[in-house]
């Protein structure tokens, strides 16, 4: 369950990363450009550039399993959402302003650890598909020795 | 064919946090960011564990793992898909890997909070670009400096070779290096450090860029960059060293059992206050540490391969060039020519001279006996071997009126106990000077000839011991 402040943190635009894997547990993983929460608390949803779909979407489709990473550049501040996947469609036009607005927060962040805005430039966010997952686990992963512990 | 993992060398500078995907046994994925990844040969990469954290659990049940990196220079992205094969727990990788942890963690006086403990190498099966992540060659932080071409590089180790040749000092000679590195590879910021006296310990004896001379700074064997040259003896780059930091403090934030004693404040690092790329280079010859090099910018990834190569290179050089120079000072010193102290007017009374002086400017000068430590006004001026000097030449002055002094007679003077062998009073006697020209303008060491100089004062002083 997604509390209102972990919500409005993973929704703040941050790093985020999607790994998947196949049959034979060997691990894909990709760049996400947006996350929202569902008002429920239990869903999210994940969008993945277009581009970088085609890595994942065989893993996601078969097997359904997702682990999403989302960690702030700034302190490192992390955690990793477990989950899978109940549907998988064209991000649709009204969503490309939340994709734009967090892509572009994520890119400021980037910059204030001297990571010059140019460098992610050429970086692809649309179009996208969104990818609904059931949250099944959430766990911190800020660094350090608590990483791996439930956090919701 | 794969991508040779030797031309990616500039993603694993660790400037943007690479991330780390494993899957456990029971088929659950598992995405993780990951500090730093080290490239080990042509076929091999080494990722640090420093934790028991969920990716180091996946791959102990299924080698399969996949890294993720980008390359700083053009923002393209570079997937790695790897088998683990084993850990390290010594030998130069993990040392290296060790040291880099350690170099950081000192920053952020952390230093043994966390560590290495292992160095887990895999083999790389396959290399592919990231399509999400294109780049530009045009992107990159490196195309905020200049590039060196190999023609222009070689031009300019000629031409600070040149300037280091003309040198006739070691105040000339650190002085000239440092101009050489700006003025040939462009970089504005760095410092030379000596070992002192005492153990363990370096001193700043020059620096260039910074609003602080800092000269006198001192810096212990493991602290920062130039600590961490010297104790390890090795060549030390880091880029991104404020993610790096960022990335410690998170680490300690998190940690279990935090020390409450341990203040966990950022220590003071000598020049920039926040440097973002650092190069530190051990000024070596035949085994013995002359100086460190450290260069520095706030630019977050510098210092390239070529920049790299080209300093360390020129490393040898100049620790050469240093103990040459150090030599020569004690050789002319002590020419016969020199023995004798200058003569001395004593019939010029000290209260006439001070008359001449700027008779408005008082100083109190406060030396701490055991603790070998001068206090101005009490403010904290120098410490050690070069206060003994200050401090005997203060008294000699003072009770005989005396103010030209021969390095001679300081070796000599068993008051001062110098080493029999290499006490690089030279280079004591330059700190010293450079000292005083920062904190305290009207007491000078002006050079007279080699191996001899004269104590000027322009101001009236107080003299005060305590034990």
């Amino acid at each position: 369950m997604i509390d209102a402040q972990l919500a409005s943190f993973l929704q703040e635009g941050l790093g985020l990363q999607v790994g998947t894997r196949d049959a034979a547990l060997r691990p894909s993983g990709g760049r996400a450009v947006a996350l929202t929460v569902d008002p429920d608390g239990r869903h999210i949803v994940v969008y993945i550039p277009e581009v970088a779909i085609g890595r994942l979407l065989p893993d996601l489709e078969s097997n359904g399993h997702a682990a999403v990473s989302i960690g702030r550049p700034m302190d490192d501040r992390a955690c990793q959402i477990k989950g899978t996947v109940v549907d998988i469609r064209q991000a649709e036009d009204h969503e490309r302003a939340v994709i734009t607005t967090q892509f572009t927060s994520y890119l400021g962040q980037l910059e204030m650890i001297g990571i010059p805005r140019a460098v992610a430039s050429c970086w692809t966010n649309w179009p996208a598909r969104a990818v609904r997952l059931k949250v099944t686990a959430i766990f911190e992963q800020s660094p350090g020795p608590s990483a791996g512990h439930p956090i919701a | 064919m794969m991508v040779p993992l030797a031309s990616l060398a500039t993603c694993f500078q660790g400037l943007r946090p690479a991330q780390l995907y494993t899957c456990s046994s029971d088929g659950i994925p598992n995405a993780a960011y990951l500090s730093h990844v080290e490239y080990v040969d042509a076929e091999h990469v080494a990722l640090s564990f420093q934790f028991f954290n969920k990716s180091r659990r996946n791959i102990a049940e299924n080698p399969h793992a996949l890294v993720n990196m980008v390359d700083p220079d053009t923002g393209q992205g570079w997937s790695l898909r790897l088998e683990y094969v084993r850990s390290e727990t010594t030998g130069p990788l993990f040392e290296r890997m060790a040291l880099r942890i350690e170099t950081i963690a000192s920053y952020c006086n952390l230093k043994g909070v966390f560590k290495l403990r292992a160095s887990d190498i895999y083999r790389v099966v396959d290399v592919a670009r990231i399509p999400e992540e294109s780049g530009s060659p045009t992107a990159g932080v490196s195309q905020m400096t200049t590039t060196l071409d190999p023609v222009f590089t070689m031009k300019a180790l000629h031409d600070l070779s040149a300037r280091i040749n003309r040198a006739d000092s070691l105040e000339t000679l650190v002085d000239s290096i440092l101009a050489g590195i700006e003025e040939s590879f462009g970089f504005t910021q760095s410092m030379i450090l000596l070992p002192t006296e005492q153990e363990g310990v370096l001193v700043t004896i020059a620096s260039r860029g910074y609003p602080e001379k800092g000269v006198g700074a001192e810096q212990r064997y493991g602290e920062g960059m130039a600590g961490a040259v010297a104790e390890s003896r090795a060549p030390i780059r880091i880029s991104g060293l404020m993610r790096g930091m960022l990335y410690a403090m998170a680490m300690y934030k998190a940690s279990l059992n935090p020390d409450p004693q341990r203040d966990a404040r950022r220590v003071p690092v000598p020049g920039l206050a926040n440097p973002d790329s650092q190069l530190g280079v051990p000024l070596i010859v035949r085994g013995e540490l002359v100086g460190v090099l450290v260069i520095e910018s706030e630019t977050p990834y510098r210092f390239h391969e070529e920049d790299k190569a080209n300093i360390e290179l020129l490393g040898s050089y100049l620790a050469i060039a240093i103990q040459n120079m150090q030599w020569q000072e004690r050789s002319a010193a002590s020419a016969p020519d020199t023995l004798a102290p200058a003569p001395v007017d004593v019939a010029v009374p000290l209260a006439q001279a001070v008359g001449q002086a700027r008779a408005a400017v008082s100083h109190q000068v406060t030396y701490y006996a055991s603790d070998e430590c001068i206090l101005l006004d009490g403010d904290y001026l120098i410490r050690g071997l070069p206060a003994k000097i200050l401090w005997r030449l203060l008294n000699i002055r003072d009770k005989t009126g005396r103010d030209e002094f021969t390095n001679r007679e300081l070796r000599l003077d068993k008051s001062l106990n110098l080493p029999e062998w290499k006490d690089n009073l030279e280079s004591r006697l330059l700190l010293l000077r450079r000292r005083l020209d920062e904190k305290c303008p009207e007491i000078r060491l002006a050079p007279r000839s080699r191996g001899r100089f004269a104590l000027e004062v322009q101001c009236l002083l107080t003299l005060n011991e305590q034990l």
